[in-house]
């Protein structure tokens, strides 16, 4: 591990109320790696995901990207870093008002301020890069749910993130669909994108990941490579969680 | 003179110099109307607590006074504290806050039915906050709101006959001098009340219409 990493958060501390959701939660990630997030519903993932581009505000912690720090009153500096960190969401989150062309294109030409004919050359490459080249004027409405995850991936990308945080990208899709969801996923992955992602598919993770993180009720319980984490885990609660998805998703090998 | 023959060359071109006052006073209360009423929509949803505690004050005065008293403080009571407005700057200035605070009641609820998601998503993609209002909220929810602002622009067109109680003589008021004159109350309350049917006619057409060319999949009115 010689090489300074593109992201780093440490501490991360979120309560809401009295519960502690996320709890001294630390990561790190280098360029080109694929760190994945497993853990039960409810265990934090999402928190831990928006705690670090401050679309949910930790109460304690530090993030850092390409060794600068991320000071969250800054508006600018943040709005930058979150250009730099392209956000997936469970349920798309796609702009409803939008046709997929345009909501790949609104970032570039809102945020990066770049001109029309531009943005739409770019948002065309990167819808033809998932695939979508035939349903750039479709509303979302109009989309299938693995359509629209695509879209939303078009747009992350449209804005050239050096990391990438998918929170589930899968988990509302229904199982025909996943796969052609993954595959962009893998996609990106050869491309040497660099990704933090949540998700339930262990078989996917095994495949792909660098490395995956355990976490329950906020805690970050175990850490490993794919084989480790999955196969030979050290913790009670790692091998029950594991044992308990492969019973509903299946075995993978 | 035959009963037609004095409606159509008495009454009419009179009550149509008050038609052509109404409009006057309708157009710009609508358009004032409607910016002061996204305004305060959106200060009430995503203003700071202080912006939004002036914003819900401001609605609930003058959704509260009764829009004849609003006219009168501007145009008898305001001169007391020195400061005169024309008749017809009094009717514009009250219909427009008048209209603004029921039209923000319609913003608001539109602005809150916008998912959390669209908002999460765009500062994802480093929006500022104003970026993520004007860029992506507000075009959705103005979509959800225009059903019922268009019911508040419909009820502008009639509240508008107030004016002449400030002495700003529009169509109500002309008619009213006209057939104090002639005793012809029916008939001329009858063209009147036709006159402000066939505007609120074509505003619903208008609006309609507007309605039709902003229509996005999932974001139709069914059955409307
Ligand atoms: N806005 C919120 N207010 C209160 N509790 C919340 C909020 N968001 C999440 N939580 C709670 O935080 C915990 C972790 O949620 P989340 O990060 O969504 O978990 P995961 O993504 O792993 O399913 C859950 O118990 C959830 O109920
Ligand atoms: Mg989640």
């Amino acid at each position: 591990m010689s090489k300074p990493p593109v992201l780093r958060a440490e501490n991360i501390t979120k309560r809401y109320g009295k519960k502690v959701v996320l709890n001294n939660a630390s990561l790190s990630i280098c360029e080109r790696e694929l760190k994945i997030l497993i853990g039960p519903s409810g265990s934090g993932k999402s928190t831990f995901l928006q705690c670090i581009n401050f679309l949910v505000t930790p109460d304690r912690g530090r993030v850092w990207l390409d060794g600068r720090e991320i000071l969250r009153t800054h508006k600018r500096d943040l709005n930058a870093y979150r250009q730099k960190v392209g956000m997936i969401f469970q349920d798309f989150n796609l702009f409803d008002h939008l046709t997929a062309l345009a909501n790949v294109e609104i970032g570039l030409t809102r945020v990066r301020k770049m001109g029309k004919e531009e943005a739409c050359e770019k948002a065309m490459q990167e819808l033809d890069k998932v695939g979508l080249r035939d349903h750039i004027a479709k509303y979302p409405a109009q989309l299938s749910g693995g359509q629209k995850q695509r879209v939303s991936i078009a747009r992350a990308l449209a804005m050239d993130p050096e990391v990438m945080l998918l929170d589930e990208p899968t988990s509302a899709l229904d199982p025909e669909l996943i796969t052609e969801v993954l595959a962009v996923i893998k996609d990106l992955r050869a491309n040497g994108m660099t990704m933090i992602m949540s998700t339930h598919q262990l078989n996917f993770a095994s495949e792909v990941a660098d490395e995956i993180i355990f976490l329950e009720d906020g805690i970050i319980v175990e850490v490993g490579p794919p084989d480790k984490i999955l196969y030979e885990p050290e913790c009670e609660r790692t091998i029950q969680f594991c044992s308990k998805m492969r019973e509903l998703y299946g075995n993978s090998r | 003179m035959g009963e037609m023959d004095f409606i159509q060359n008495e009454v009419l071109p009179s009550l149509f110099e008050g038609l052509g006052t109404s409009i006057l006073l309708i157009i710009p209360s609508a358009v004032f109307g409607l910016v002061i009423g996204v305004a305060i929509g959106v200060f009430r949803v995503f203003g700071n607590p202080l912006t939004e505690k002036l914003a819900s004050t401001y609605v609930a005065i003058f959704r509260g006074f009764p829009l004849v008293v609003q006219l009168f403080i501007w145009y008898f009571g305001l001169p007391h504290l020195g400061i005169y407005f024309s008749p017809y700057t009094a009717s514009i200035i009250g219909f427009s806050l008048c209209s603004g605070a029921y039209h923000s009641e319609y913003v608001r609820g539109a602005l809150l039915s916008i998912k959390r998601g669209q908002l999460l998503a765009a500062q994802a993609l480093g929006f500022t906050r104003t970026g993520t209002i004007v860029s992506v909220i507000l075009p959705q929810a103005l979509r959800r709101a225009l059903p019922g602002c268009g019911n508040e622009l419909i009820y502008l067109i009639k509240y508008s006959s107030l004016a002449y109680m400030i002495t700003c003589i529009e169509l109500t008021g002309k008619g009213k001098i006209i057939a104090s004159e002639t005793f012809k109350f029916t008939e001329i309350f009858m063209i009147i009340g036709i006159f402000y049917l066939v505007m609120t006619t074509i505003a619903g057409r208008l609006l309609q219409y507007v309605e039709f060319r902003l229509e996005i999949p999932g974001f139709e009115h069914y059955g409307a």
